[in-house]
């Protein structure tokens, strides 16, 4: 696992929950909600999507994290480690 | 074999009274829109769900049923919330299809042509670019545009969509706002009728929901009815595995302290849940509870309901020169939206021609609907002779009176009458079989309770008494319930 994986999996479920948002011109340092039409019940999709597919917990206190592609894979990273090593 | 034997079991006339228990994380109660939505919303994430419904069709008030091999819709007139061109993506409907994992290409909209309201003799036509209807109110109120586009900003502003919004009078505030007397009756008259359940106003977040729903972003119908919204949810919640079950009464449920422990059927079987969502309503969750719901008691009991007689005629309406889809209609200057102290009252009404939507004018046959506020309790009164009387009298009535407010419709009568295949007709108390809404209520209480939450801290309301009306907006709140109450929680 690594950083690229990360934000290639939180692209896969963003294109899952927003069929009608374009993907290809994602830029990673930019906030999510500033490039696409994405709102609060979306991004509570994006948490409850990485717990069923991916058993990660994500606490609302940090739902933050995942503003952009780059804090996605910073903040999720370690979990997934931490996953594949239980 | 002399002896007196008891009864074989099979050919016992008692019926058997089930005392099975069954244990879920989650009990939903009604399958209407919010139901549905929540409960595949729950689902989706795992949830052990178990959707109760008292009727044998879902949907609620957004139901359908067959005549003579014709389908027909319940209460749809129109989708709102058409995601317009003008509009473009913030279409709660957008929301709702990504929330609910369908393709919003899946619904085949039609668009509305166009719509109107008229109040005796001054009109306003919309459709959905809103630019249209901008442009009507100030050809047929000018001095009042300035004031008409300063409530339109006031509106952009108020925190309508927010659940503590403060549910101010519309009345008042149109009042306060300048417009022309007769251009405030008119905005009253569409947005009450989509989804007020207050006596003659509606709260102001209804209010400005609506308006965006109809006049900003637009109306629309499937292809297919409300089936192809149904059809979707049913397919899902078998996918996900949720246990759905029809002709499945709530009795009662049961409390202990703060906390809502059970539900108990007719059928006498009990569900012990972790969590409960009832969709009923206010007053009808407490007769489940036999305990009010909010603190302090101050849920009231809605009146208003609806009688709607549908014309299926041979042809399409464009043969009659018929091109509109929504009518709203007021004899009047005044309008007012209240339970009627007759049957019916015929002073406003909607008329909609639901063939009108999209373009294909090539249809065998058509419908031509017209609904009115109606009183339950005079409809409930009457014996079966009587009922059937007055129903046919009213469906011959209002089928007539609506045609004084279609283009040419006197002349026509004749010609409508000879091309008639069928006349149908729902009143108040078909609502409530399909509902069970007290008072057959098209929009239940008056009291809403936008957060869903109760006094049991694991008992929520949604869908009608949550306050997010139309098919949109029951879904929306279904959802938003199993979202924030549930999901959100873990």
């Amino acid at each position: 696992m690594d950083k690229d994986k990360v934000k290639q999996i939180v692209l896969d479920i963003i294109a899952e929950i927003a069929p009608d948002e374009d993907l290809n011109d994602v830029k990673s340092d930019i906030r999510l909600r500033d490039q696409l039409d994405l709102d609060s019940m979306d991004f509570l999709d994006i948490v409850m999507e990485l717990r069923k597919q991916h058993g990660i917990d994500v606490p609302e206190p940090e739902y933050r994290e995942l503003e952009s592609l780059d804090s996605c894979a910073n903040y999720l990273l370690p979990k997934f480690e931490a996953g594949a090593a239980a | 074999m002399g002896s007196v034997s008891l009864p074989h079991p099979s050919l016992s006339p008692v019926k058997s009274i089930s005392s099975q228990i069954t244990s879920t994380e989650v009990v939903v109660i009604g399958a209407g829109l919010a139901g549905l939505a929540a409960a595949v919303r729950l689902a989706m994430f795992g949830k052990k769900v178990i959707l109760l419904e008292k009727h044998y069709v879902v949907g609620g008030l957004n139901s359908f049923y067959a005549r003579k091999g014709r389908k027909f819709d319940v209460g749809l007139h129109a989708l709102t919330n058409y995601p317009s061109p003008s509009s473009g993506k913030s279409s709660p409907l957008l929301k709702l299809c990504r929330q609910l994992r369908i393709p919003i290409d899946e619904l085949k909209l039609l668009p509305q042509s166009h719509s109107r309201i008229t109040f005796g003799e001054q009109s306003l036509r919309f459709n959905n670019d809103f630019q249209y209807f901008l442009s009507q109110v100030e050809e047929a109120f000018p001095s009042s545009m300035d004031a008409f586009l300063k409530l339109l900003k006031m509106m952009e502003q108020f925190p309508a969509y927010s659940v503590d919004a403060e549910e101010l009078s519309t009345r008042s505030i149109l009042r306060d706002s300048g417009i022309d007397p007769l251009l405030r009756e008119m905005l009253l008259c569409p947005t009450c009728y989509y989804g007020s359940a207050r006596p003659d106003d509606i709260d102001f977040p209804t209010f400005i929901m609506l308006f965006d729903a109809i006049f900003k972003q637009g109306l629309s119908r499937p292809e297919d009815g409300i089936r192809a919204i149904l059809n979707p949810l049913t397919a899902k919640l078998k996918e996900l595995g949720v246990d759905r079950r029809m002709n499945s009464a709530v009795r009662s449920i049961q409390t202990k302290g703060d906390k809502a422990k059970e539900v108990i059927l007719e059928s006498g079987e009990t569900i012990k849940a972790e969590k409960i969502i009832s969709t009923c309503g206010i007053r009808e969750t407490e007769s489940l509870l036999q305990e009010n719901c909010i603190e302090p008691d101050e849920a009231q009991t809605g009146q208003f309901s609806i009688i709607e007689s549908i014309r299926v005629f041979k042809g399409h309406p464009k043969d009659l020169s018929w091109d509109e889809t929504v009518i709203f209609f007021n004899r009047s200057n005044r309008f007012v939206y209240d339970c009627p102290k007759g049957l019916v009252d015929l002073e406003s009404g909607v008329i909609c021609m639901p063939d009108n939507y999209g373009t294909n004018h090539q249809t065998e046959e058509s419908k031509l609907r017209v609904t009115h506020p109606a009183n339950f309790h005079r409809w409930s009164q009457l014996s079966e002779a009587q009922y059937l009387k007055e129903k046919n009298y009213w469906e011959k009535t209002m089928l007539d009176n609506a045609l004084s407010y279609l283009p040419g419709g006197l002349e026509k009568r004749e010609l409508l009458h000879q091309r008639t295949e069928l006349l149908d007709t729902f009143t108040p108390k078909t609502i409530k079989r399909f509902t069970s809404h007290i008072n057959g209520t098209l929009y239940g209480s008056p009291t809403k309770k936008r957060d869903g939450s109760t006094k049991y801290k694991n008992l929520y309301l949604a869908g009608t008494d949550q306050g997010y009306v139309g098919i949109v907006g029951a879904m929306l709140g279904g959802i938003a319930v199993a979202n924030n109450q549930i999901l959100r929680a873990g």
